[in-house]
């Protein structure tokens, strides 16, 4: 016992002194980290060396690290560091080849005439941090795995709806054939390979990989880093990968789980982390206090906004009068709740659901702030405060609107001050806030958005970033309902223009015409006032000025993660 | 006694059939667990059908609870959609050991318990350690010196600890003994999580870090405990066989350590034996504010996720802890006391 | 806290020698006992303070609201953000400083404490109603239905009340229509709150219940009053719960507190009163983010929690003691 005790003591020790090695700066214990860095490195002395760790917060812990079982932002921007796709996204979302030897267009002969079929040409020069090549066939691998009804895959978007075959046809070419032309191809296929040479014998094993080890410990990937370690609710390691094409410069990545926003900011300010992720704007100040952190932000298309419900059947009446709604937009002062509660630089109010997906936003101004004319526009569509109560009202209806949200705090708040400003122009707010998953619940499990259960749902959303594909929010025929329970379009908007616009830019290949589309769906919206944008919402991150090089994008934050290095 | 400890366990295992429907029917309130997948939009609606399907999220409740107590092994499911069974379905159930899957890790609930546990163990046995001494030393103290200064002095401390909501006390210990020793240049105290990780996982930075919720634990249930340790105390030294040896002319100190404290431990310790299992779930708010990464955070971090194997795991975990407890009090209080006869 | 039974003369007696023995009415003798209990009377010098606070306090709840240009009272100023103030630490014009979106914190400390108040008030007469019907059903019928009972008592009980308010709270949580009460809107959230901690808090009141009532069932006055032909519902309500009522009491009075305290928690991780209803527990939420930036945030509404809750303990304690005065402490 007690030598079992002593044993125990001594490892633990030991591995404690080792992080700690790991963990120093370069500058202070240089002689300790070349050493660590030549034992993971290699044997022989030609290996690059790397020195230093990056420090990154993440304030949820990734559920998988295998992509297949996860869709979860913090499982996927890990990605980054250790397990490639076709190509990443650069700052400006402008594709950065990581497999594939160049982006598929019709120039190249990639992308057939009616643009049904894609042909990826992989480089020659890649190989998984094992050191065996990537090829065609691990991509055939990784569709059949999605595809198959063994594994209990997360998202089968797009291969299930759209692609129809995946196919080899030598090691370095993959051909993929749609049934439609699919827009939305260069953004959300082959963002991931599976090492079939790892994975296969586990499939053939166990009959699927629901349970394969390198779900959590995915010890063979493609990328400037490889995993090393992962203690639950505590931290992640990836070490430099000296077989990646491009060769990192850090020695490491640390990933420190954080439980909340005040621990990210606290190692923030204390120095402790190099960056991090989910930051609100009224952290600024106190993270830029002392000079040594800077606050990015990077838009990866979220914007908060209103959707409205205008579901006949389950709207307040009011809501379904595009007046009233407009007259909404102008009664509330978004430009005070920017300015007072957010930053008003980084989170201007919004127009559109697209505007954070640029070039797809266009140009189109938010509603002012005019509660003139919203008391007018209430007044003319027959709203008036007939009972003296301080709330308008028509037929004997009060135009008291249900305003959901979850229960994010600032959300509440936000809730708060709107229904301040709305009680100048007589209309009442009712608040509610449900937990997220609740809200969110489909319309069999008593989704409050799902059924209709609210007229003004408040929340941040995107479509498939850096692509603005969202039709399914907004079709007619998405509309959720007994009949159709998994609709996504909990709006209830019918709107046969909108639904044609839509229709249109899904198989809609050339750049700059979809662009021309969205820009009129964009205006469309805005007309009828189906959404009400409340601020653009990039996402937040920090970066200390230990850290260096790095450049953040919004689909792949971190795609240059092997230029990153340490000041010394 | 076996007769007895057999007895005990075969009325406990009913008792924990009923505690599992229970929380499985409570469960069935949570959310949709594929409603948002943990991702920042919703998932596709095709994909929501298609992972309800496979993960057996469509069937009747009580179809999954018995899935979940005694697997689904010898039951063909549709994985493929098509509306007809072909699959020999995987689980075990509970029953056979197998506590299930997260829904959002997808791994065993019981592998992920098992990682956090030591977490929350550490915490709750140092904690422990340090209320049952401390209450048996405050409690003996202000027993011996009854409605003395001090005596009353613990009693109202001890009102006030045991009126404190643990977060309360939580924020003020944080805000004094690390926000503001840092201010004030003193050393100051970490706030959250196991270790510095710039420093690495070393005793030292592990003790560092475990005063905090350590303290918090302690001072709240030092309260109650250092008070029940007095009260029967006290009631113990009220007894005719105590006053007999004091009359005799035994030596007080002799008198306090050879009969009362031995008599005054036994409830005592049934109250420890009790107690302890609801400790692991006393840390929840514990390790929330502390970022301890222990059970209670796992839990927490999961309740929003409406992952319902891994809450049911973790509360069975702590119910069955708590039956078993309850038994092993019972019979060590047997042993202890010879007056007491099982049976 | 000093135990009064050690020290009051025996009951009914005088001591002073030949005068004429009055005898004490239990009642009296029990309010006696109370007055003589330093620590209750703490308690209740407490608990009047916060109960003239929260009352009283209303009438300093008044001041300028900016954004709709006028002078506004009572709980509408409680109510009233200005977002161009937010985060003042306390100061002559916001005494307790103001909260995330600009309002008065002390003026909110008034208008929540009513509803943690109501809601503490609320859920222990929900638990001790739903405690006592268990109980005595379960020890007058027995049998089966005593089994059943029991040991549904005893599975909630070893369920952490925490998971179970946690998990309560997700079940009921979400829409509910606004309520009117006494004038004040609540949002439908504050009886869901109350539900919620009622169901979760019933088992020990329910034993005890049962416990005195197994052992009263058996009395003379009992067996005389069915044999008379007194109907089930009448024995229980007229002869058996009475005499369980001194347990009751002490156990509704904690209860109050372990419901504001319960509210603090639910609100703490997020899932307690919705909307703009202020309450101490609510007032927290999200608090804590700020425990460096502005301590006033958690510091004010902690304390009165804090405060009422000792307040309750002190006061419980001397029930205890002047109800029962042979009952076995357990702290």
């Amino acid at each position: 016992m007690s030598r079992k005790l002593y044993i125990l003591l001594s490892l633990l020790v030991a591995v404690s002194m080792l992080l700690a090695a790991c963990g120093a700066p370069a500058a202070e214990e240089p002689a300790v980290t070349e050493e660590a860095a030549a034992s993971t490195g290699g044997e022989t002395a030609a290996e690059p060396t790397f020195s230093g760790t990056a420090t990154i917060t993440f304030v949820q812990e990734p559920d998988s690290l295998n992509p297949l079982y996860t869709s979860m932002f913090f499982s996927g921007i890990t990605r980054d560091f250790w397990l490639k796709g076709m190509w990443s996204f650069d700052n400006n979302n402008e594709p950065v080849l990581e497999i594939a030897a160049e982006v598929p267009s019709a120039d190249n002969g990639g992308l057939s005439a009616d643009g049904t079929t894609i042909v990826y040409k992989l480089r020659d020069d890649v190989f998984w941090s094992d050191g065996e090549p990537v090829t065609a066939d691990d991509f055939v691998f990784t569709y059949d795995m999605i595809m198959s009804d063994a594994n209990v895959v997360q998202s089968r978007y797009p291969y299930e709806d759209y692609v129809t075959s995946v196919t080899a046809t030598d090691p370095q070419t993959v051909t993929v054939t749609f049934s439609e032309p699919f827009a939305a191809w260069l953004t959300t296929v082959f963002n991931y390979v599976l090492p079939k040479h790892v994975l296969q014998p586990v499939f053939d094993a166990e009959g699927t990989l629901d349970n394969a080890e390198w779900n959590k410990a995915p010890t063979v990937g493609v990328g400037p880093f490889v995993f090393s370690e992962w203690e639950s609710g505590s931290h992640l390691i990836f070490t430099a990968n000296p077989a990646w094409v491009n060769t990192p410069s850090l020695e490491q990545v640390f990933i420190r789980i954080v439980p909340d926003d005040a621990a990210q900011e606290a190692a923030i300010v204390a120095g402790d982390t190099d960056i991090g992720v989910f930051l609100s704007s009224d952290q600024i100040p106190t993270l830029e206090a002392d000079g040594t952190v800077d606050v990015v932000a990077v838009s990866s298309g979220y914007d908060e906004g209103w959707f409205m419900n205008v579901n006949p059947e389950t709207a307040h009446p009011a809501m379904l009068d595009v007046n009233v709604r407009k007259a909404v937009a102008l009664a509330t002062d978004r430009f005070t709740i920017i300015n007072d509660l957010l930053d008003a630089s980084i989170n201007p109010v919004n127009a559109t659901f697209w505007d954070g997906t640029a070039p797809y936003g266009g140009n189109v101004e938010p509603y002012p702030y005019d509660p003139e004319q919203a008391k007018a526009l209430l007044d003319a569509a027959g709203w008036v405060d007939s009972n003296g109560d301080g709330t308008r009202d028509k037929d004997g209806v009060e135009l008291v609107l249900r305003y959901i949200t979850n229960t994010r705090e600032l959300r509440k708040n936000v809730q708060a001050v709107v229904q301040q400003q709305w009680s100048l122009v007589g209309i009442g707010a009712q608040l509610e806030n449900y937990s997220s998953d609740v809200f969110w619940n489909g319309y069999n499990d008593g989704g409050p958005q799902a059924q209709g259960i609210y007229d003004i749902a408040e929340y941040s959303s995107v479509g498939s970033f850096p692509d603005p594909e969202a039709s399914a929010n907004f079709l007619c025929s998405e509309i959720s309902s007994a009949d159709n329970p998994d609709g996504a379009n909990w709006q209830g908007i019918c709107d046969e223009e909108l639904d044609a616009l839509l229709n249109e830019q899904a198989v809609t290949l050339d750049v700059n015409k979809r662009i021309d589309l969205y820009h009129q769906i964009g205006q469309l919206m805005f007309d009828k006032v189906y959404y009400i944008g409340v601020w653009l919402d990039p996402d937040l991150w920090s970066i200390n000025s230990r850290l260096q090089n790095v450049t953040l994008s919004g689909a792949t934050p971190f795609w240059n993660a092997h230029e990153w290095t340490v000041a010394p | 006694m076996s007769t007895y400890i057999l007895r005990r366990l075969g009325q406990a295992i009913p008792q924990l059939f009923i505690i599992s429907i229970i929380l499985f029917m409570l469960m069935q309130a949570f959310g949709d667990p594929v409603a948002t997948l943990g991702a920042r939009t919703p998932p596709k609606p095709e994909d929501k059908e298609r992972l309800r399907r496979m993960l057996g999220l469509d069937q009747p409740p009580y179809m999954q609870y018995i899935t979940w107590l005694v697997g689904n092994d010898w039951q063909q499911l549709d994985m493929d959609g098509d509306g007809v069974p072909e699959t020999n379905g995987s689980r075990k159930g509970i029953l056979r050991g197998d506590w299930g899957n997260s829904l959002v890790t997808r791994r065993p609930v019981m592998e992920m318990i098992g990682e956090r546990l030591p977490n929350t163990l550490i915490l709750m046995v140092t904690a422990e350690i340090i209320i049952i001494g401390l209450s048996l030393v405050i409690g003996l103290y202000s027993a011996l010196r009854p409605y003395s200064f001090f005596d009353n002095l613990i009693t109202g401390l001890s009102f006030v600890g045991f009126s404190m909501p643990v977060f309360w006390l939580a924020l003020s210990l944080m805000y004094l003994f690390a926000v503001n020793f840092r201010r004030w240049g003193l050393p100051y105290l970490p706030t959250v999580g196991m270790f510095d990780p710039a420093v690495g996982k070393t005793p030292w930075e592990l003790i560092k870090h475990m005063v905090l919720p350590v303290s918090t634990l302690a001072i709240i249930s030092i309260a109650g405990y250092s008070r029940f340790v007095r009260s029967s105390v006290l009631e113990v030294l009220s007894q005719d066989y105590v006053r007999t040896a004091r009359s005799k002319g035994v030596a007080s100190r002799f008198v306090v350590w050879k009969h009362a404290l031995p008599n005054a431990a036994l409830p005592f310790i049934t109250l420890i034996g009790l107690d302890i299992p609801f400790l692991l779930a006393g840390a929840v708010v514990t390790e929330r504010i502390f970022a301890w990464p222990g059970m209670g955070r796992l839990f927490i971090d999961h309740t929003e996720r409406a992952d319902f194997p891994m809450l049911m795991g973790i509360l069975m975990l702590i119910s069955i802890a708590v039956v078993v407890f309850q038994i092993i009090t019972d019979v060590v209080y047997s042993l202890v006391d010879p007056r007491i006869r099982l049976n | 806290m000093s135990n009064p039974s050690d020290s009051t003369p025996i009951a009914g007696f005088s001591s002073s020698g030949d005068q004429v023995i009055v005898p004490l009415t239990p009642t009296q003798l029990a309010i006696r006992r109370f007055r003589k209990h330093r620590m209750a009377n703490i308690g209740l010098f407490i608990l009047g303070f916060i109960l003239v606070y929260i009352s009283f306090g209303s009438l300093l709840s008044r001041g300028y609201c900016a954004p709709l240009q006028t002078d506004l009272t009572g709980e509408a100023y409680a109510n009233c953000n200005d977002t161009k103030l937010k985060l003042q630490p306390p100061s002559k014009d916001h005494i307790f400083g103001t909260d995330v979106i600009g309002r008065d914190i002390f003026a909110r400390t008034i208008y929540g404490g009513q509803i943690s108040v109501l809601i503490g008030i609320s859920a222990a007469i929900f638990e001790v109603v739903l405690g006592m019907l268990i109980g005595a059903i379960a020890a007058y019928y027995g049998g089966w239905i005593d089994n059943l009972l029991m040991r549904f008592t005893e599975a909630m009980l070893n369920i952490p009340s925490l998971f179970l308010l946690i998990i309560g709270a997700r079940f009921f949580g979400g829409g509910l229509p606004t309520i009117n009460f006494f004038g004040r809107e609540l949002t439908g959230s504050v009886i869901i709150i109350i539900v919620i901690i009622g169901l979760t808090s019933w088992m020990y009141l329910a034993r005890i219940v049962r416990a005195n009532i197994l052992s009263l069932r058996e009395r003379d006055y009992v067996s005389a009053s069915r044999a008379l032909g007194a109907s089930d519902a009448r024995i229980i309500f007229s002869h058996l719960l009475p005499n369980t009522i001194a347990p009751l009491v002490v156990s509704a009075t904690l209860g109050v507190a372990s419901a504001i305290i319960s509210e603090a928690y639910v609100s703490f991780l997020g899932l307690g009163v919705q909307g703009s209803t202020a309450t101490w527990g609510n007032m927290l939420d999200g608090a804590y983010q700020y425990l460096e930036k502005a301590p006033w945030l958690w510091f004010f509404p902690g304390t009165l929690i804090l405060l009422i809750v000792l307040g309750i303990n002190f006061v419980g304690d001397g029930l205890r003691d002047a109800l029962d005065p042979y009952s076995t402490r357990h702290v």
